[in-house]
């Protein structure tokens, strides 16, 4: 196999070999760095591991680097062990164990950058916190993120990934396109479930003019509500935890949607 | 396609793998360029770059890039002091590149005690990085694979003599760029490798008649060679 270019040809693939994802990505990566397939998984076996000790190590607390940030992952955390939680522990679990990654990697902590530094939290944090809830051991995990790798390296071949450049939705909406393939394949989804668990994920958060398929209130208008909606439970799990957002977010809501055009802090 | 492993990956110090990893990396390739222990650095950033400067620590990415430190040595937070103490005198200035720039640009001058290098370089997120100018040649390197850049005389026959060496070692030429200044004046060329060139090949090539430089770039910035 030389490359694979896009979602479809990955789909082709799958469907036409009966291999499951993790197989398939592994196989491209080995040709692609000329090493054996084992070789390539142990490494991301290795990275999973480092992946564990952020999460364990964020959970732990402390402030950041700056100063402005830390100590709400713990947060969430503890509230989540009080057992008075808004959306079960599995959610809980997801958004500590990503803030998690996020402070440590804000103290200038060991992370592991997927797709990059600033969106490395949701990876690591739901597929950690479906293994912990469903028992799911290492090995099982590490093929998850085999899978996750997959599909951000396939997005990674047609857009922008740097905040910088391509603001902060294309590296936050890569991250979780990832971990959506990647969750779908731990839940023994099909390939083709996991391809549209990626895609939904990033049409259900890149874009931020209104521009919906046909003019019409319907794509991607409908599912995204859907998605959305989970929004406004975690922002009720985080304020419940004692998470306080930043108070030029409180103060005002014309403030709010000007800069939400501009993608950019009030 | 990208490498699944650039992906999940790198195994970084935080806090951004643009500001820090990036920057970190751009800084490798400069020192792997100049070929000897730096003394002084001198770091003009552009756009985002100048404004992440401490935030996002690319002021100390930047000086353990120099200093040779991988973007997973917990010591980078410390850079600065450890510059200090090994003796690197570095500046850090912002400069405005202009609009065709990349936010995240970077222009490196290192000396040693011997010579200086110039690069110019972008960090283009997750940690890739891309090598645009090197001393004043423009040139399209992201330092990942193995690499080989020429600087010689513009004449006949360097190119097939430079393919013909590394022929011979059975290693295969991924890609390869070719320029020159003018007709018989300086040129300029990059050679990716699918492996390293042996330490014999790479005299072979530095004895080849008009060549003034070779520079050996071994995986600089992919983190360290996975075998």
């Amino acid at each position: 196999m030389a490359t694979l270019n896009s979602f479809s040809e990955l789909l082709e693939l799958a469907e036409g070999s009966a291999r499951p994802l993790d197989a398939i990505f592994l196989e491209v990566e080995s040709a692609e760095r000329d090493l054996p397939s084992d070789r390539v998984f142990q490494i991301f076996r290795e990275r999973w591991s480092v992946m564990k000790d952020s999460v364990r190590r964020g959970l732990a607390g402390g402030r950041s680097f700056s100063g402005l940030v830390g100590g709400d992952a713990r947060k969430v955390m503890e509230f989540t062990e009080g057992g008075d939680i808004a959306g079960g522990r599995l959610v809980a679990k997801c958004i500590a164990y990503s803030i998690a990654v996020l402070e440590e990697n804000s103290r200038m902590g060991i992370i592991v950058a997927a797709p990059t530094a600033g969106a490395a939290g949701m990876v690591p944090g739901t597929l950690l916190a479906i293994a912990e809830e469903r028992g799911f051991d290492d090995d099982f995990a590490a093929r998850g993120l085999v899978v996750a790798g997959g599909f951000g390296a396939l997005v990674a071949g047609k857009a922008e990934l740097s905040g910088a450049a391509g603001g902060c939705q294309a590296e936050q909406g890569v991250g979780a396109a990832m971990a959506a393939g990647a969750l779908t394949f731990l839940l023994g989804g099909t390939p083709n479930m996991s391809v549209h668990a990626a895609a939904l994920t990033l049409q259900n958060t890149l874009g931020l003019a209104c521009d919906p398929v046909a003019g019409l209130v319907e794509v991607p208008c409908v599912v995204r509500n859907g998605f959305t909606a989970m929004l406004a439970l975690t922002g009720a799990q985080t304020a419940l935890a004692g998470v306080r957002a930043s108070s030029r977010w409180t103060r005002s809501s014309r403030r709010w949607s000007r800069s939400a055009r501009r993608c950019r802090a009030p | 396609m990208i490498s699944l492993l650039d992906i999940v990956g790198p195994v970084m110090v935080g806090p951004s793998s643009s500001h820090t990893a990036g920057a970190c990396r751009l800084s490798r390739v400069a020192r792997a360029l100049l070929e000897e222990e730096p003394v002084e650095a001198r770091f003009e950033l552009h756009s985002a770059f100048a404004k992440t400067m401490r935030g996002h620590g690319t002021d100390r990415a930047l000086v353990a890039g120099a200093l040779g430190m991988e973007v997973d040595d917990p010591r980078l937070k410390d850079a600065l002091e450890i510059a200090k103490e090994r003796g690197l005198r570095y500046v850090l200035k912002p400069k405005n590149m202009g609009p065709e720039a990349h936010p995240n640009s970077v222009a490196i001058t290192l000396s040693g005690a011997s010579r200086t290098i110039a690069v110019l370089g972008a960090s283009i997120g997750g940690g890739m990085i891309e090598i645009r100018e090197v001393d004043g040649f423009p040139v399209s390197l992201s330092a990942k694979d193995p690499c080989l850049l020429l600087f010689y005389e513009d004449r006949p026959g360097v190119v097939m003599r430079a393919s013909e060496i590394i022929g011979r070692r059975g290693i295969n030429i991924a890609s390869m760029e070719v320029l020159r200044r003018g007709r018989g004046d300086q040129a300029f060329m990059r050679i990716d490798l699918d492996a390293p060139l042996p330490p014999p090949d790479v005299d072979a090539l530095r004895q080849m008649p008009g060549v003034s430089r070779v520079h050996v770039l071994d995986r600089v910035a992919g983190g360290a060679p996975i075998t």
